[in-house]
């Protein structure tokens, strides 16, 4: 039961995460971890969609949306935020992409700003698990094909059907009621006139 | 920091337009200035709606609310009932504000020693752990015996909580006074309150100790410590080579390490939510409280 | 060409099996079943031997990863052989097959001549010819399930499948019981979409085949209906009569059908309506399902009113209506 720390204030993750570090066995210890995850960071800034093992996209991916996360809050008069990007981009061209494409583009986002997707691997090959990690918004084609917007899939026609009948039921029902309604005046007359007679 | 779903004081306001405009620094600065102008017209327009306004420096006099961030631990239940229970304790009796630093009088009974209480005035060297089981520790030199006791903040055997001095120091935890000359750790048990005008903020106290000669309790050198005078006069090549061997500068730069220490701000808003009219009442509670116990009435003499 | 032997192999053992079983044959239901797929098999292995020469032909395929074109077998090859040529997944993936950018072509059909080749699944953008041949396998396979559930007491016969209609909401099958006031309850009906389902964990390969009309008649001698609508289906298209068949069951249908009972996924066969009297003691009835092909997540609240609509009488043509007008109906 420890104390969360309160000296920073980070914006909360859109993403799944682990509850712990994945090691990415290195020799390096701890910092070759960090270096290897800031060459691929710096590679996703850079190419905006890449193809890599499984394990290190997952790690890497938090790291990347921290790190825009962080550039939208402060921007770049703010010198940890700075000192941050200088640290994980290893190309310094790529800070300036940074804050002058990135930021802008993710701003208004309320989703995560990376995606990621499994990939399938080479056969014969190493065991690994594959993933492209991306991010959204990109320049390249995507990768998925968007099945939600065709209303002429099965499942779709189908609904499509379902609610122009309940329609016109409502329709029916209310017209019913409304000539009910509109009948029932004179029917009322005409058992008064039964009655008078 | 969101400016569109707050509402914000007047002061907060022209702070975040100012953070508003460094943000959009990127951007032209005809663009910029016309991104400014319409949150500032956002923030005249929603002022009439009241929203619970949750205070920014909350999760520093509150850090136990906030729950431990530790995934496998969460349960947002008991996190909840845990909080209930905490402002039902709070009702019955004061905690005040207090840091790392400040000088502390914990009235407390003993269920050994029934019908009596005791008084013990120290320093608050650490604060730990959340929730009901959040905990400090007081230290203080008595009869040239170094004394410390751990006490629970929601501990029901606690009456009463004084600050005598309310103040932060530069580190976040001051075990170091335990290898520190006995002077800068003793505190007058009779010491009156000092009273802090309202609206300040609270003061860093930046005194130096001085501590005494090596063997110590741990290796202060190792820790990077900001209120300490004397390491470099006890310590050697080899334990200053260790010291270096053992430093962690990236660590400043392990954004998920830190992400996974704290709970994000998003979260921390709506815990705070929950809680900040009960507390904010409790607090001018207190203030009516003291200014009725300092008013005293003058005797008509002779 | 040594996947069309093995299968040739294998169906001759078939044909072994089917005349000792001829030696000793009865006339009930199952006997039935087994002489027409006996003759079926039969057909189909004289139509293979009746290939003779063998004629190459190209075929272009349009579509992903490329545009290839493939030297295949006329009459022997299948858009199926195509897919093989190109990767496992499209094997798995192909539903129908589209010919010239316009004929639609079972997927295990020997294509006849060289044409361009594109393979459908049910998520092209374009689906409703994919999505009236997978309407129209629910039917079918629907007569297959019924045919498996009910007992011999039942006295079930098949009627036919009305066109299939999507917008309607339900697949249709009809058919003629021997006990004129079946209420049937919801055990029964989930058993029935129980068949369904265990169908389609088999995985069957549907097939297609043409034959005459006279095979035909031979085949259907003991389903009164059948023979009843053979010669004006027959009549419509040169004295050809285009059959179907999901491992024992053959049925008439004008096709395409998907590939495989795999494409059926989430099913329901929701109610039997009663349509009228047939004789003494026998009386129609319409079985009425709804299906989603597999991988079509729908949530179960969507699904809920999809089922419950599919539980209004289908408005599709009734089978006690005169014969001329059916017709039509059967030759969708």
């Amino acid at each position: 039961m420890n104390q969360a720390e309160v000296s920073k204030l980070i914006s909360q993750l859109r993403i799944t995460m682990r509850p712990n570090k994945r090691h990415l066995k290195n020799s390096e210890g701890p910092e070759g971890r960090l270096l290897k995850l800031r060459k691929t960071v710096t590679a996703l800034v850079k190419h905006e969609r890449i193809e890599l093992f499984y394990n290190r996209a997952d790690e890497a991916r938090g790291y990347a949306e921290l790190l825009i996360s962080n550039a939208i809050r402060y921007g770049d008069r703010h010198k940890a935020t700075m000192e941050l990007a200088d640290y994980w981009l290893l190309e310094k061209q790529l800070v300036h992409k940074l804050f002058k494409v990135l930021v802008p583009r993710y701003e208004n986002f309320s989703s995560s700003y990376t995606r990621m997707l499994k990939a399938p691997r080479d056969y014969p090959g190493i065991y690994y698990k594959k993933s492209v990690l991306e991010f959204r918004g990109n320049p390249f084609p995507a990768l998925v094909p968007d099945y939600t917007q065709n209303r002429n899939l099965l499942h779709n026609v189908l609904l499509d059907e379902a609610r122009k009948e309940f329609r016109r039921e409502q329709l029916a029902k209310m017209a019913n009621k409304f000539a009910a309604e509109t009948a029932a005046p004179p029917a009322l007359a005409t058992q008064e006139n039964d009655a008078g007679n | 920091m969101n400016v569109n779903a707050r509402v914000l004081s007047n002061r907060l306001a022209q702070q975040c337009s100012l953070k508003r405009i460094v943000t959009f620094s990127t951007k032209p600065t005809q663009q910029a200035a016309a991104v400014a102008v319409p949150q500032q017209k956002d923030a005249a327009n929603s002022a009439p709606v009241r929203k619970p306004i949750v205070p920014a420096h909350y999760r520093f006099v509150y850090p136990e609310f906030l729950p431990d961030p530790k995934v496998e631990w969460r349960n947002t239940v008991r996190e909840k009932l845990e909080r209930l229970d905490m402002l039902d304790r709070r009702r019955q009796i004061e905690l005040p504000e207090f840091y790392v630093g400040s000088i502390l009088a914990v009235t407390s009974s003993d269920p050994h020693a029934a019908g009596k209480i005791s008084r013990f005035v120290g320093i608050c060297i650490h604060r730990e752990r959340c929730g009901l089981r959040a905990r400090f520790i007081l230290r203080n030199v008595i009869d040239h015996q170094g004394i410390e006791v751990v006490y629970e903040l929601y501990d029901p055997t606690i009456q009463k909580v004084e600050v005598l001095r309310l103040e932060k120091r530069v580190d976040d935890s001051l075990f170091y006074l335990r290898d520190a000359l006995p002077e800068f750790s003793t505190f007058d048990e009779q010491m009156e309150p000092e009273t802090l005008e309202e609206g300040t903020p609270v003061p860093i106290n930046d005194i130096k100790v001085v501590l005494r000669p090596r063997p110590w309790l741990e290796r202060w050198e190792r820790q990077n410590l900001l209120g300490v005078a004397n390491i470099d006069q006890y310590i050697k090549d080899k334990h200053r080579k260790s010291a270096e061997k053992v430093q962690k500068p990236w660590e400043k730069y392990d954004m998920m390490k830190h992400y996974r220490a704290t709970i994000p701000e998003e979260e921390q808003k709506e815990i705070f939510a929950e809680v900040h009219t009960e507390l904010h009442t409790l607090e001018l509670q207190r203030k009516r409280n003291k200014r009725k116990r300092s008013f005293v009435k003058p005797k008509q003499l002779a | 060409m040594a996947a069309a032997t093995k299968l040739y192999k294998k169906s001759l053992g078939f044909f072994a099996q089917i005349q000792q079983y001829r030696s000793n044959a009865n006339y009930t239901a199952g006997a039935s079943i087994r002489t027409r797929n006996e003759l079926f098999n039969e057909e189909q292995r004289r139509q293979r031997e009746a290939v003779g020469r063998i004629d190459k032909i190209e075929v272009r395929y349009l579509g992903l990863p490329e545009d290839v074109t493939l030297v295949m077998n006329s009459h022997i090859s299948t858009p199926y052989n195509c897919a093989q040529h190109l990767s496992e997944g499209h094997c798995q993936r192909a539903v129908l097959a589209l010919l010239d950018g316009s004929v639609p072509w079972d997927v295990h059909r020997p294509l006849q001549e060289s044409c361009t080749l594109q393979l459908l699944n049910f998520n092209v953008s374009e689906p409703h010819v994919v999505n009236k041949a997978f309407w129209r396998t629910c039917s079918f396979m629907l007569g297959a399930a019924l045919q498996r559930v009910f007992k011999e007491e039942a006295k079930l016969q098949l009627h036919s499948f009305p066109s299939p209609n999507i917008k309607s909401g339900s697949f249709v099958h009809d058919i003629v019981l021997g006990a004129q006031n079946w209420q049937p309850t919801k055990a029964e009906m989930r058993a029935i979409s129980a068949e369904m389902v265990k169908l389609a964990a088999q995985d069957l390969r549907i097939e297609r085949l043409e034959v005459d009309q006279e095979l035909a008649k031979e085949m259907f001698k003991e389903s009164h209906y059948k023979s009843e609508q053979l010669p004006s289906i027959a009549q419509q298209n040169q004295s050809r009569v285009t059959l179907y068949r999901l491992g024992e069951h053959i049925d008439i249908s004008r096709g395409p059908m998907v590939a495989s009972t795999r494409f059926l996924g989430k099913c329901t066969v929701s109610t039997a309506h009663k349509l009228t009297d047939e004789g003494p003691s026998n009386a129609f009835y319409r079985i009425q399902g709804v299906a989603l092909p597999s991988g079509f997540m729908l949530n179960h609240f969507a699904y809920g009113l999809l089922e419950q609509r599919s539980q209004k009488l289908n408005s599709a043509r009734l089978p006690n209506e005169p014969f001329e007008d059916q017709r039509q109906m059967q030759l969708s």
